[in-house]
């Protein structure tokens, strides 16, 4: 919820094209990198393989009451002795739709004003960029509050109230990037032979603007799974609160947190490895697409 | 201010520098910046070195120093020798002591080489106390005194200005100013003028070769260009890839030059005196990636008088006429030495490449 | 400098103007009748009636906007609909309990930041540099309550080294003078209550800190990073400067500047995690009290708590701009 301030240099905006396949070769060389991408591959398996994997229904009350981790349940059973491991599994599902679909709203959003207010500049630029100002002053979890307690509970809810706190991150990054890209040589060049604007904008100015996007989206995919986790622990998660909703299910583990600690480590393991595993790869990514730290 | 050191003066030179290797190495590669440079210094003289970005000329002074980047940069071999006091084993504490004191140093930019957050003021008097005992204010008035006699006019007010309100020739003024603040034995001014205009040049180069002399101090001017040589050096030092590949009195090294590289390097600047012929030829190729250790002349890739001997052995620094008189490493009197198997001779100089017939 | 000062408050007003707003039409376009909409369940004959007259309802909007604003800049930020009082009435004795607790996380962040991000820096890809990149890394990927539980499960449940809940003991009795416990306590002469207060904020501070403290820790290593191979630093070491001189008045001075731009930016997400922290340490400020909100529907609370945090956001960061221009003598216009 707190990254929002965009770290990604717009100047590395000014990326050749053969820059993927050269970026791709010291991302793999980026042990961290790598260990964020083995975090991501076991969230993404444990949101899609949920229903094969997961030994029970996610409401199903499989067990005893408050167990321990057992052979039967492996990360214990909750107060209604619902197997807490099947669960986080569900979760992960959760966690990856409503995150994935926010990172890409705020996308969808952030980039046509963005595109706007860079392409164009002038008076529709100022008010944009006021606009931006306006939500960015809000801290997120605050305004995903106000979104969320105003359209009522929900996953679709939950996916808008992330995405407008989002997208005023990606327009800021993308006008910078543009504005850089303007003064580009290239961008001339394609002016001077008489390209029309929208034309420069969508063939020479969007493509070389997108590597900080990329990953600026992956970072904020980071932040967006401990928003909603933080949403659900206010009780503004998903309308039924029986939904294996991470931060949903920390409310309930709190409340035994002496007696059952084990729910809270394995519910909060889960988020914080989901977190990792993006912020590693944002790292990673923005280090090897970044021209200016080439060794 | 001159009271310094009294060590017996053993190879009787003020700076000796003899077999400097400096590597940098990080993630397992190796750059072979300086191989094995070798130079004398007395004082009052002042030493042109020359030659293009990346030879070692710069990586060479920070050396001397112990300013190399750490942790990378290391000096692996040869010696230092300031007034027979070995400077590359020094501690740290001891090295401190003789850096702005006894060997002071101008940096190419001035842009960015005076601190944008402290007022001039405050770098000048941090600079004197450094190494001298003396109150706040007696190290201001002579901060003044050092501002006039770089020629900063209304000193006392533009003590209290920070770097961006200066021009970049007043920002090398109070540079050589902060350089000549204790008075040192030797000044390393490095490419003082390449980031200046043109006009500008020439006022900086004439102040830093008037207050030199007035004061004795012995310079290293190191420079790209040959042609600023040409009224400010006694000797010239031309290096090549981390190597001094020529060496002599300025007047021979100019009317004389025997290394093809040297010649190369006159035949690229304009001469006042039209000898050359007027046209400027650039050097073909590129000076080598110092990743690889050296066999072999380095400068064997873009010599047109190369023969097969060159690819595998490096040529030593010698006198190339065979003259039987001791070497001379300092004064007018120095001897002309170039490290070459196959030497310019004086009639191919002009047209730049070897003469037919001699390959 | 005046010129400079001027300017920026000048720029802030299209931004606050522009919040006013949005947070005026937060309320007026919720769903269905107003009335039912934010009285709710709450609602009676005179409480609707007195909403309509205080939000205007029957006039054009442009002339609801024009109250809104002049009401929200008379102080009155409208009322509670649970029991009818006053905002800022409510609001003045809960903030200073989110300050104090923000304040704490900001002196855990900053306190610890930047000699973490000055130790790794010394030796890029060094053990320590890995340790404190790890450290910061695990801190922006934890969400606070979390760590917060965590905290409490271990040092407050397990370890028995500190309080878990609440402010301070509430046993202790003593005049509410500023709000500030740490300084009421003080005011009424009891250190021991003093303490008491201390330890309890230490876990809420860390917990709500660990974000700013992983951005605070990256920013301070790349900058002093970036610094150190700045040529005047180069100058310094040559002029002679023992080393402590050369990193305190060369390399910090240079690098603080981005430190301090970045530490105006986390004061935002610091009052938005505080909801959560609070949430886990039972701590009696402004983020429970909006929790309560959420739960039943006081859109006029939940409206100008955003309001308040936003323009305190904006003050706290025109300050930082304008300390920042005494930090750097090149912005001084």
């Amino acid at each position: 919820m707190i990254m929002r301030g965009a770290l990604v240099d717009p100047v590395m905006a000014s990326a050749p094209s053969g820059l993927w396949r050269d970026a791709l070769r010291r991302l793999r060389r980026n042990r961290l990198a790598m260990i964020g991408v083995a975090c991501m591959t076991l969230f993404f398996a444990a949101a899609i393989l949920a229903p094969v994997i997961a030994p029970y229904a996610s409401n199903d009350m499989s067990g005893p009451s408050l167990s321990g981790p057992s052979a039967a349940h492996l990360f214990g059973t909750d107060l209604l002795g619902r197997d807490v491991f099947s669960r986080v599994l569900y979760g992960a599902q959760i966690s990856l739709f409503v995150g994935v679909f926010a990172v890409v709203l705020a996308l969808i959003i952030g980039t046509t004003f963005g595109a706007i207010a860079g392409g164009y500049g002038g008076r529709v630029d100022g008010i944009i960029m006021r606009a931006t100002d306006v939500l960015l002053s809000i801290p997120t979890i605050l305004l995903a509050i106000g979104i969320v307690t105003w359209l009522g509970q929900g996953l679709p809810q939950l996916v808008l109230a992330i995405a407008v706190g989002y997208a005023p991150v990606f327009a800021r990054l993308l006008r910078g990037s543009l504005l850089a890209l303007r003064e580009a040589d290239y961008v001339i060049a394609a002016r001077t032979i008489g390209g029309s604007n929208s034309r420069i904008l969508m063939r020479h100015m969007l493509p070389n603007a997108l590597t900080p996007l990329i990953v600026q989206a992956t970072l904020v995919l980071a932040t967006a799974i401990i928003d909603i986790a933080g949403l659900g622990f206010l009780g503004l998660g998903p309308a039924d609160p029986r939904t294996p909703e991470w931060g949903t299910m920390l409310v309930d583990a709190r409340r035994f947190m002496q007696t059952a600690p084990h729910i809270v480590f394995f519910i909060g393991g889960a988020i914080v490895i989901s977190a990792i595993g993006f912020n590693l790869l944002g790292d990673g990514l923005r280090e090897s697409l970044d021209p200016k730290l080439k060794r | 201010m001159t009271e310094k050191s009294a060590t017996p003066v053993s190879a009787g030179h003020l700076l000796t520098v003899s077999d400097l290797t400096v590597r940098f190495r990080s993630h397992g590669e190796a750059v072979y910046a300086v191989n094995g440079v070798s130079f004398d210094l007395d004082a009052g003289e002042t030493l042109g070195v020359a030659g293009e970005s990346g030879c070692g000329k710069s990586v060479t002074n920070l050396a001397i120093l112990g300013l190399l980047p750490q942790p990378a940069g290391r000096v692996e071999a040869g010696s230092v020798q300031l007034s027979g006091r070995e400077l590359t084993t020094l501690r740290e504490e001891e090295l401190r002591k003789v850096r702005g004191s006894e060997i002071a140093m101008i940096f190419q930019d001035p842009m960015t080489s005076l601190n944008p957050v402290l007022r001039i003021e405050e770098q000048l008097i941090e600079t004197i106390r450094a190494h001298r005992d003396v109150t706040v204010q007696a190290a201001r008035e002579r901060a003044i005194e050092l501002l006039v006699a770089v020629g900063v006019a209304n000193p006392e007010s533009r003590l209290r200005s920070y770097p961006h309100e200066f021009s970049g020739g007043m920002r090398q003024r109070v540079m050589i100013a902060m350089a000549l603040a204790l008075e040192p034995r030797i000044l390393i001014a490095d490419e003082p003028t390449t980031a200046l205009d043109v006009t500008i040049q020439a006022q900086v180069l004439d102040l830093l070769r008037r207050l030199t002399a007035e004061r004795g101090t012995a310079t290293i001017l190191v420079t790209h260009d040959l042609g600023v040589l040409a009224g400010m050096a006694d000797r010239i030092n031309v290096m090549y890839a981390g190597k001094v590949i020529e060496s002599g009195t300025t007047e021979e090294l100019f009317a004389h030059p025997r290394h093809p590289y040297t010649v190369g390097l006159l035949r690229s600047i304009p001469r006042l005196d039209g000898e050359a012929g007027g046209k400027l030829v650039p050097i073909e190729g590129r000076p080598p990636d110092l990743v690889a250790e050296p066999v072999g002349c380095s400068f064997y890739a873009r010599c047109a008088w190369r023969q097969e001997r060159c690819a595998l052995e490096a040529p030593a620094l010698v006198q190339i006429d065979g003259g039987t008189q001791p070497i001379v490493t300092t004064g007018a009197g120095a001897t002309h030495v170039a490290a070459c198997f196959n030497p310019v001779a004086q009639a191919e100089v002009a047209e730049g490449r070897p003469a037919a017939g001699r390959r | 400098m005046a010129r400079y000062i001027i300017r920026r408050l000048l720029a802030a007003i299209p931004v606050l103007l522009g919040l006013s707003l949005v947070l005026f039409a937060y309320i007026r376009l919720l769903p269905g009748d107003p009335c039912v909409a934010i009285l709710g369940q709450h609602r009676t004959v005179e409480s609707c009636a007195k909403l309509r007259e205080h939000l205007g309802l029957d006039l054009p909007l442009w002339q609801q906007y024009v109250n809104y604003l002049t009401q929200t800049l008379s102080g009155d930020f409208g009322n509670s609909v649970i029991n009818a009082l006053p905002f800022t009435q409510e609001f003045t004795v809960r903030f200073p309990g989110t300050l104090e607790l923000t304040i704490g996380a900001l002196i855990f962040a900053i306190g610890a930041g930047i000699p973490l991000g000055r130790l790794a820096a010394r030796r890029v890809g060094g053990w320590a540099d890995g340790l404190i990149t790890g450290i910061s890394l695990f801190g922006v990927s934890i969400p606070v309550f979390v760590l917060g539980l965590a905290l409490a499960v271990i040092f407050g449940v397990a370890l028995g080294w500190l309080p878990t809940q609440g402010r301070i003991d509430a046993h202790f009795r003593f005049d509410s003078i500023t709000g500030f416990l740490l300084i009421d306590t003080l005011l009424a002469g009891r250190p021991d209550y003093f303490v008491d207060a201390v330890r309890h904020l230490i876990l809420p501070s860390i917990a709500l800190g660990s974000i700013p403290l992983a951005i605070i820790t990256r920013i301070t290593r790349a900058s002093v990073i970036e610094v150190a191979n700045e040529d005047y630093v180069r100058t310094a070491r040559a002029k002679g400067l023992a080393g402590k001189k050369v990193d305190q008045r060369h390399v910090m001075r240079n690098a603080w500047l981005p430190v301090t731009t970045v530490i105006g930016l986390q004061v935002g997400s610091l009052l938005g995690g505080a909801v959560l922290t609070e949430t886990v340490f039972v701590w009696n400020g402004v983020g429970r009290w909006v929790v309560d909100a959420i739960e039943n529907h006081d859109y006029p609370i939940i409206q100008s708590t955003i309001l308040v945090f936003a323009a305190f956001f904006l003050i706290v960061n025109l300050l930082v701009d304008i300390g920042y221009a005494f930090l750097n003598p090149r912005i001084r216009y």
